[in-house]
């Protein structure tokens, strides 16, 4: 049976091609000189690179974090690039008319029309390629609302009190390696700010491609709901198939402010590499949450991608009454590492968390959930509650499990719970007994045991993931 | 590197016995180890500084110390004071030997890289081999106690090999008095068939640091059933590592913390699963305390081949104070994927429910309190095979509930 | 004795698990419309059967053939089989947490329909199918949301498998020891729903290993089983006669090989 499913899992990388786009690319290298040139590029005013420069120098004290359940060759960051852009995008095009059809064509084949007639209504997109953001969607739209939606690179001139504020403010730059390289080299993203009581009137989206080879992407978000407010916001990400190793470096960071609700789905399909584990996407991403009295900040993740991941999206829950929530499933195949997870911080009183991480280990993969629940002195009747479930697909994989559980005030109730499974031969003896051919059963299987997940997902998001497994699952079961 | 190991690394240096070739490699080791700091993830939540500043001296001359009586038992006593073997059982059954000899387990059943696992291969003054010989159920309980003199440090070792078909009952027991510093090992071997009854009690509360650990090697069809009762102290660490190397063998471990004042207790439990078809149920409870601080680590790492195996690991916390700690961190590392594996780990307060409950028919809150964390613990002890062990522990719990309730 | 007319033609059909020699030398034809009990002791090879003819996994046919409407049903996959018109109902059926009953029947309904060559259901449509089908077994319909089996009770699990069957509309059902663990209550409840399912078309082998449940579901023939292949057969009678006398008249030795259950 396992061969079988093996062949199920045998996929093609759908979003493995590379655009025909030129583009201007730094030479590889990493030193104050790229900083300053990255700025320039930017046209960014003095204080931002003051604050680039700043990041640099404690990044240059740092050392490369080893602690995860992850091996991989040290990586090169003199051999990487820090900025890349196609030539099209140095005039800034004003409108869609003026971008590089070739551009556009790229993300209509990713399933992301850009054009206006063609776009999905109710979601804005921000299309992010390489280190530029090449158009951001129904802004004006957006913009009746009060709402901000931009690149960030805009956002630094446009406002730069918000910017100067916030950045930072969630992960500081001395935060861990990742990120303070990325505060040095970031080179775009997008920034989102919901003014008071605004309800966001649609989903807000950043699709992420990398294209260029040899380059690393830095990009940057930062989402700030001001009280009372409520917005939905969903990221995607692809990139070419090829044998070298790429850089993924990003931060996000969120703040949601009394009352507010912040919504931040990912589905994560950077190129994984070959079954022999060439090539594919180095992900290492920081992203945190703060969130005052009786916010809301709810993660919800699909890792499907990456040939190494690294990631745990956490929620500091300052506020009393403020709620984190954590949904996962991270699958992975061939020879690909995920260590994901989360860090959910308790601080005011009657705090609540939600984790519900489903791993999917197959081929000879491995797949560790990594977590944190601190309850602080503070966090009176605070409650979490997690639930890890580890799914082995065949004998040649690894599920792993590592929870920290640190708990200081003795009115707050925490529970973990892990389990492991597999889908057995019996269940897949019943649905095709009932004339389920094995590929279905297994992916139907596979998504039952994501199920808790993916009813987190936006609706448009829920559909792409549940593909995005079965595509992953496809042509196994013979 | 810290004073207190270089010290214990020169004191090896001029240690001479027959153990030479085993501790030379660990010497060896030991002059290359880190010393641990909170970036070590082995003791992320529990620092040295107690080891750090021990004035715990090896003494040239001890007093005369007795274990404590337990009603009803008479034990096989093997005493060690201030870290010297001081006395053996006059006879002993057929078939049970004690020496003082060289053995091909010493220190290949525990971990290799445990500093102080490294510090007890090459200070253990005293190295007894306990041997069962093949088939040989000894009935009664033998006991290994490790006392120690105010002051005074001392380091113990004990290998036992427990060979096929043959069954052995251990109680581990550790009394040490005022400002001590011990490391105390004991690594067994049960052969096929074969089965163990393990007790380790850590019951001395107070300033002393005792870092050890009990490790056990399971052959094929061998079963084990220990339980670890321990109070906090300056510092207490108790390391054990079940490795199933044989089918089909089975383990069992229940584990009770008991923390006040400002204790640390750490308890690393560590399973390996190398071989299919091994069970494993482990039940960690523990209560804090006061100012206390209570650490757990439950590791559970299924090998690749390891296939058919049922390993189970439930931890489950009380804080019953604003200034106490705990910190728990269960592991699951799987690489075979025909296994039903499964932990847990809760931190609470006592059960309101329960709590008012009691309270509605008449028992006064501190009461009632008593009773539901004594049961929380006493669900533990009633599985202790020896009942007279069983008999023994529970007023000695009741009375550090009692303790921990007057503060 | 098989003609165009038989459903099931079994021949000298000699099967093994793990290297056993489980059947050895069975045979039986079966035409539309027809039901068929099989007794017989513990470890006569009753629930192999079963699973040789849907193609379980670890059982194989080391000589003999199968052909169900004409067609080699021993060269088909499981699901081929099911789509052919084969169904098995489990003594102990799985449970498949987080996969919901409607959604699994749904797909299995809607591959079967593909494999006829039939239009797809819409959800509507299949919905109040499934509704009457629940109906039709005391099921509440709120077992259509819950996981396939997931903390169903045994004879819960058993009415979830009738419910199937009626939904899937198969042309040879094989109940397994269904009567297993339910009570008369229960049992009458099965019962009803296969009853309801006969037509002149539609065949059954009922395996057992008591003779209540033929009181309720009435066989046209009766065989017995023991060792492997078929010692005795008979109409409904045999069974009474089997209750009085019980099986170890069969045996000449007792069977070691308690494979089953």
């Amino acid at each position: 049976m396992t061969e079988q499913i093996d062949k199920a899992l045998a996929r093609e990388y759908e979003a493995g091609f590379v655009s025909a786009v030129e583009s201007e690319t730094f030479e590889p290298g990493l030193d104050e000189d790229v900083i300053r040139r990255i700025s320039e590029v930017k046209g960014e005013p003095e204080w931002m690179l003051e604050w680039r420069l700043k990041a640099f120098r404690v990044w240059q004290e740092m050392e490369e974090p080893d602690w995860a359940h992850l091996s991989y060759p040290k990586i090169d960051l003199q051999s990487v690039s820090y900025y890349s852009a196609p030539k099209s995008m140095k005039d800034k095009p004003k409108s869609l008319d003026e971008v590089d059809p070739e551009l556009l064509r790229t993300y209509e084949k990713l399933g992301i029309p850009l054009v206006e007639q063609q776009m999905l209504a109710g979601i804005a997109v921000d299309a992010v390629f390489d280190s530029v953001s090449v158009v951001t969607t129904f802004r004006e739209k957006l913009e009746e609302a009060g709402v901000i939606f931009c690149p960030i690179s805009e956002a630094v001139h446009k406002y730069p009190d918000l910017i100067k504020k916030y950045i930072g403010s969630v992960v500081p730059t001395k935060d861990n390696y990742f990120a303070a390289l990325n505060c040095a080299v970031f080179t775009d993203g997008s920034f989102v700010y919901i003014p008071k009581g605004t309800r966001c009137p649609m989903e807000l989206s950043t699709y992420f491609r990398i294209n260029e080879q040899n380059t690393g992407q830095f990009e940057r978000t930062l989402i700030i709901a001001d009280e009372g407010s409520y917005v939905s916001y969903l990221e995607g990400c692809t990139a070419p198939q090829r044998d070298e190793n790429q850089l993924h470096a990003a931060v996000v960071e969120l703040v949601a402010m009394d009352n507010a609700e912040i919504k931040y789905s990912t589905v994560q399909n950077w190129y994984p590499g070959d079954e022999e584990g060439k090539g594919g996407i180095y992900n290492f991403v920081t992203k945190r949450g703060v969130c005052h009295t009786n916010a809301k900040i709810s993660w919800t993740q699909v890792e499907t991608g990456s040939a190494v991941t690294w990631k745990y999206p956490s929620c500091v829950l300052k506020g009393d009454n403020s709620v984190g929530e954590f949904y996962s499933v991270a699958l992975t195949r061939g020879r690909q590492q995920a260590d994901t997870g989360t860090k959910m911080i308790h601080i005011g009183k009657n705090t609540k968390s939600t984790i519900i991480s489903k791993g999917i280990s197959a081929g000879k993969s491995n797949n560790s959930y990594r977590g944190l629940v601190r309850m602080n002195p503070g966090a009176e009747g605070a409650r979490n509650f997690t639930q890890c479930d580890s799914l082995l697909i065949g004998d040649q994989c690894g599920a792993h499990t590592f929870p920290y559980v640190e708990s200081r005030n003795p009115s707050a109730i925490v529970e973990h719970e892990a389990t492991t499974s597999k889908v057995s031969d019996d269940q897949l003896f019943l649905c095709r007994q009932r004339g389920v051919d094995p590929e279905k059963a297994v992916s139907m299987i596979v998504n039952g045991f994501c199920k808790e997940v993916f009813k987190e997902l936006p609706m448009e998001f829920a559909v792409e993931a549940g593909k995005l497994l079965e595509i992953s699952l496809e042509g196994s079961v013979g | 590197m810290s004073e207190w190991l270089q010290q214990a690394i020169a004191r090896a240096d001029s240690i001479q016995d027959g153990f030479e070739d085993q501790r030379a490699s660990s010497l060896a080791l030991l002059k290359d180890i880190q010393w641990p700091t909170r970036k070590t993830e082995a003791w992320k939540y529990t620092p040295l500084r107690a080891v750090e500043r021990s004035t715990a001296i090896f003494k040239e001359e001890s007093p005369e110390l007795e274990p404590v009586a337990v009603e009803g038992l008479e034990f096989l006593e093997l005493t060690f004071v201030d870290g010297q073997l001081v006395s053996l059982p006059e006879e002993l059954p057929e078939g049970l030997t004690i020496e003082m000899q060289e053995s091909s387990l010493f220190a290949t059943i525990k971990p290799e890289r445990h500093v102080f696992g490294l510090v007890n291969d090459v200070l253990a003054a005293d190295v007894a081999v306990v041997t069962v010989a093949e088939g040989v159920a000894i009935e009664q309980l033998l006991r290994i106690n490790n006392l120690l003199s105010n002051g005074a440090q001392g380091h113990i070792r004990v290998v036992v090999d427990i060979k096929a078909g043959a069954s052995l009952k251990v109680v581990e027991n550790a009394e040490g008095q005022g400002a001590s510093l011990t490391t105390a090992y004991t690594e067994y071997q049960i052969g096929a068939e074969a089965n163990l009854e393990h007790y380790r009690f850590a019951l001395q509360a107070g300033d002393n640091v005792a870092i050890g650990g009990s490790h056990f090697k399971l052959l094929e069809k061998a079963s084990l059933n220990s339980s670890i009762i321990g109070f906090g102290s300056n510092l207490q660490r108790i390391d054990t590592d079940i490795i199933h190397a044989g089918e089909k063998a089975d383990a069992k471990l229940n584990a009770i913390y008991l923390l006040d004042g400002t204790e640390l207790f750490d308890l690393h439990a560590n399973v390996e699963h190398a071989v299919p078809n091994c069970t494993t149920e482990e039940n960690v409870r523990g209560i804090a305390g006061d100012s206390s601080r209570a650490v757990f680590n439950g590791r559970i790492h299924i090998h690749r081949d390891a296939q058919k195996t049922l390993a189970e690991l439930n931890n489950r916390n009380l804080l019953m104070s604003n200034k106490a700690e705990i910190n728990t961190k269960p592991e699951l590392e799987i690489y075979a994927d025909d296994v039903r594996c499964a932990h847990g780990a809760t931190i609470a307060e006592i059960d309101r429910k329960a709590l008012y409950y009691l309270q509605t028919r008449g028992v006064s809150r501190s009461q009632a309190q008593l009773m539901l964390s004594f049961g929380f613990i006493n669900e533990l002890i009633d599985q202790m095979p020896t009942a007279e062990l069983a008999e023994w522990v529970r007023p000695i719990i009741r009375d550090r509930f009692a303790q921990m309730e007057v503060k | 004795m098989s003609n165009e007319n038989t459903l099931l033609s079994i021949k000298d059909l000699h099967a093994s698990v793990e290297e056993k020699n489980i059947l050895k030398g069975l045979n039986l034809d079966i035409k539309p419309g027809e039901v068929h009990a099989i007794m017989g002791p513990n470890g006569a090879g009753k629930s192999t059967t079963g699973y040789v003819l849907s193609g379980r996994d670890g059982y194989e046919v080391d000589s003999g053939s199968v052909t169900l409407d004409g067609k080699d049903l021993l060269e088909m996959e499981v699901e081929e089989r099911a789509c052919a018109g084969l169904f098995l109902a489990f003594q102990y059926p799985v449970e498949i947490p987080g996969v919901s009953n409607l959604e699994f029947l749904k797909v299995a309904v809607d591959a079967q329909r593909q494999a006829r060559g039939e239009e797809a259901l819409t959800s509507a449509e299949f919905l109040k199918m499934a509704k009457e089908a629940c109906k039709q077994v005391n099921l509440p319909v709120s077992f259509l949301k819950r996981g396939v089996n997931e903390g169903f009770s045994g004879g819960e699990k058993k009415r979830n498998e009738i419910m199937q069957m009626i939904l899937l509309k198969p042309k040879l059902c094989i109940l397994d020891e269904t009567d297993s663990g339910l009570d008369i209550d229960a049992m009458q409840v099965v019962a009803n729903g296969v009853n309801s399912q006969r037509d002149s078309e539609r065949s059954f082998i009922v395996v057992t290993h008591y003779q209540r449940l033929l009181d309720y579901i009435k066989p046209d023939f009766v065989h017995v089983l023991a060792d492997g292949k078929i010692v005795k057969s008979g109409d409904a009678s045999l069974a009474k006669e089997l209750e009085e006398q019980g099986y170890s008249w069969l045996q000449t030795e007792p069977t070691e090989d308690e494979l089953e259950d």
